[in-house]
């Protein structure tokens, strides 16, 4: 047998695999979001475009919109912890390099969820924070943390952080040092030199990097439902509750269809780069 | 003597802490709130986890004070039926995860790396897609695939999802290994008369064993602690332990939580330290001669 012929073999059950329970799923959930649901609750395929204009309904539209906007803050608030982290361990680190990198990965070892919770415990109304403020007098009733647009977001920037700092961190790993030292030897300022020199260098690292946090922060409903209220509410919460409470699949299909559509241009970017970095490593 | 060597060291000791200083001040620059901000970030993002591990052995119920030692609500965990149901459905999807995606994803890597035909590409493009789709859009078209079909949910169903998108995962780490394989080592052993399946279980296996082990344990960490997809696609009981978690979290913080939580930790870092640890040890034992390019 030639090996092309071999090779095609193997890939065979992988690729049925993944046709049958990854394409074919993605295909029924276009088809029923345009479907209907009968007495019972079952979905039924059918000609009903009209979830579509439910989407974009005043009554959901701004929850998009907030899915969005929280998510854009969560990249920027990680590009704004994230870069001077993966900085500090790539110029600093020394011989501890390795063993910053490991802390910043270690916390990703502890489920989401049991993280999400500990912030839940920690700013609830009888929280340990509202406990210290209360010994220290500072105040009586209790601080609001939790139901507010920050603790959303914050929960999803503690969730996501790790995905910012390690492209970063290796965009800045690979990056020449003695650019930096040239850039100095030209009088240029620390902070010109970061613009101009550093900045440019590890562009790719912080466009990854964002894209890894946007596409998980956009669909996650973990953080809004934990940490959050009806009034944080993100898309994902939307049509988990469309699937759990509601019981309209055609209509959740069709958020989920929408919100895929929408990411669909930050896969490709992604997909497209991840892909000639691989190129480029292997060249 | 002993006075000439030392006014012959003194000056080179000079010379180097002249060196020291000058490395130090070149290493700047090291803004002194840059690690401020490093020593906030580790505070920031351990802090929760230590709460939870350490009130995991809180004997109160509180979650403000420490009332002393206990290990109740460990013994809570365990003495829960329902619980421990919880615990081994999650172990046993991760398992069978692990298994049939970690086959299933290297011989996928294999195919890619070496059939290059015009489904390749194809292929490849449709291997990246579930590394990016957002885990909410994974657990609806798995649910809605299950419904429609009529497939009633249950740890079955749970397992079917988690293969799905735990292929991936393994086809790019295995395939970046195979990548690095040296090709000549398998061309002369077929030279050498060996069938396509004798070269690719005595030459080609022991040289990604290191890759594909790691990526059956990253896929064991990330199936247990999976939580979207499974909510997605359990059934009524038994349901795995992170769904579990959410509903009792939903209706109010229990220290029963902070235990799970705890235990859950201890089998993630057990995972990624054997990830770790053994492809080392299996190193060791004379493969290297096969590894290829980068070894050398």
């Amino acid at each position: 047998m030639s090996e092309r012929r071999f090779a095609s073999l193997t890939l065979l059950p992988g690729a049925a695999w993944l046709v049958l329970l990854f394409l074919v799923p993605l295909g029924i959930t276009l088809a029923i979001s345009f479907g209907v649901t009968d007495e019972l609750g079952n979905a039924l395929y059918a000609w009903h475009p009209e979830n579509y204009d439910r989407v974009f309904d005043p009554l959901f539209a701004p929850v998009l919109l907030r899915s969005v906007g929280y998510a854009a803050a969560t990249v920027a608030l990680c590009l704004l912890i994230g870069y001077p982290v993966a900085y500090y361990i790539a110029r600093f680190g020394g011989r501890y390099k390795y063993l910053l990198v490991a802390l910043v990965v270690l916390p990703f070892l502890v489920n989401y969820l049991i993280r999400v919770y500990a912030w839940t415990a920690i700013l609830s109304d009888e929280g340990l924070v509202n406990g210290v403020l209360e010994d220290l007098g500072l105040t009586s009733d209790g601080v609001r943390f939790l139901n507010t647009p920050w603790a959303v977001i914050g929960g999803l920037t503690y969730g996501y952080l790790a995905f910012m700092i390690l492209p970063i961190y290796a965009a800045l790993d690979r990056m020449n040092p003695s650019l930096i030292e040239a850039g100095k030897d030209l009088y240029a300022t620390g902070w010109q030199t970061f613009r101009h020199v550093t900045w440019p260098a590890t562009f790719q690292g912080v466009l990854a990097g964002s894209v890894l946090v946007f596409l998980p922060a956009v669909g996650d409903f973990v953080s809004a439902q934990l940490l959050g209220g009806p009034d944080t509410y993100m898309v994902g919460n939307l049509i988990q509750q469309q699937f759990f409470d509601a019981n309209n699949f055609p209509f959740g299909a069709a958020l989920t269809t929408v919100l895929m559509a929408f990411l669909l241009i930050f896969m490709v970017f992604y997909l497209r780069s991840a892909g000639r970095a691989a190129a480029e490593a292997r060249a | 003597m002993t006075g000439a060597s030392g006014t012959l060291e003194r000056p080179s000791l000079r010379r180097r802490y002249a060196a020291r200083r000058a490395e130090r001040r070149r290493s700047f620059d090291r803004p002194r709130f840059l690690r401020v901000l490093m020593a906030g970030f580790l505070l920031w993002t351990f802090a929760p986890i230590a709460i939870v591990v350490l009130f995991s052995f809180n004997a109160g119920k509180s979650l403000q004070n420490l009332d002393g030692f206990s290990t109740r609500w460990y013994s809570d965990f365990f003495g829960d039926e329902q619980l421990r149901q919880s615990l081994f459905a999650s172990l046993e999807i991760a398992l069978v995860t692990m298994v049939v995606a970690t086959v299933l994803g290297s011989l996928l890597a294999y195919g890619l790396v070496r059939a290059r035909n015009r489904l390749s590409p194809v292929t490849n493009v449709m291997m990246l897609i579930p590394l990016v789709v957002p885990e909410i859009v994974a657990g609806v078209t798995a649910l809605l695939l299950f419904t429609q079909l009529g497939i009633q949910l249950s740890v079955t169903t749970i397992i079917l999802a988690h293969i799905t998108f735990s292929i991936s995962y393994v086809t790019v780490i295995v395939r970046g290994r195979l990548v690095a394989l040296n090709r000549e080592v398998e061309e002369a052993a077929m030279d050498l008369g060996a069938t396509r399946l004798q070269t690719l279980r005595l030459v080609v296996l022991p040289g990604l064993w290191p890759a594909i082990l790691a990526a059956g344990l990253l896929t064991f960490a990330l199936s247990f602690d999976d939580f979207v997809l499974s909510f997605f696609t359990t059934g009524e009981s038994p349901q795995p332990l992170p769904v579990r978690i959410y509903s009792s979290i939903r209706f109010g913080v229990t220290p029963t939580i902070n235990a799970i939580g705890s235990l859950m930790l201890l089998v993630s870092l057990s995972t990624i330290a054997l990830a770790l640890a053994l492809p080392r040890l299996l190193g060791r034992r004379g493969h290297t001669v096969l590894i290829g390019r980068d070894a050398m």
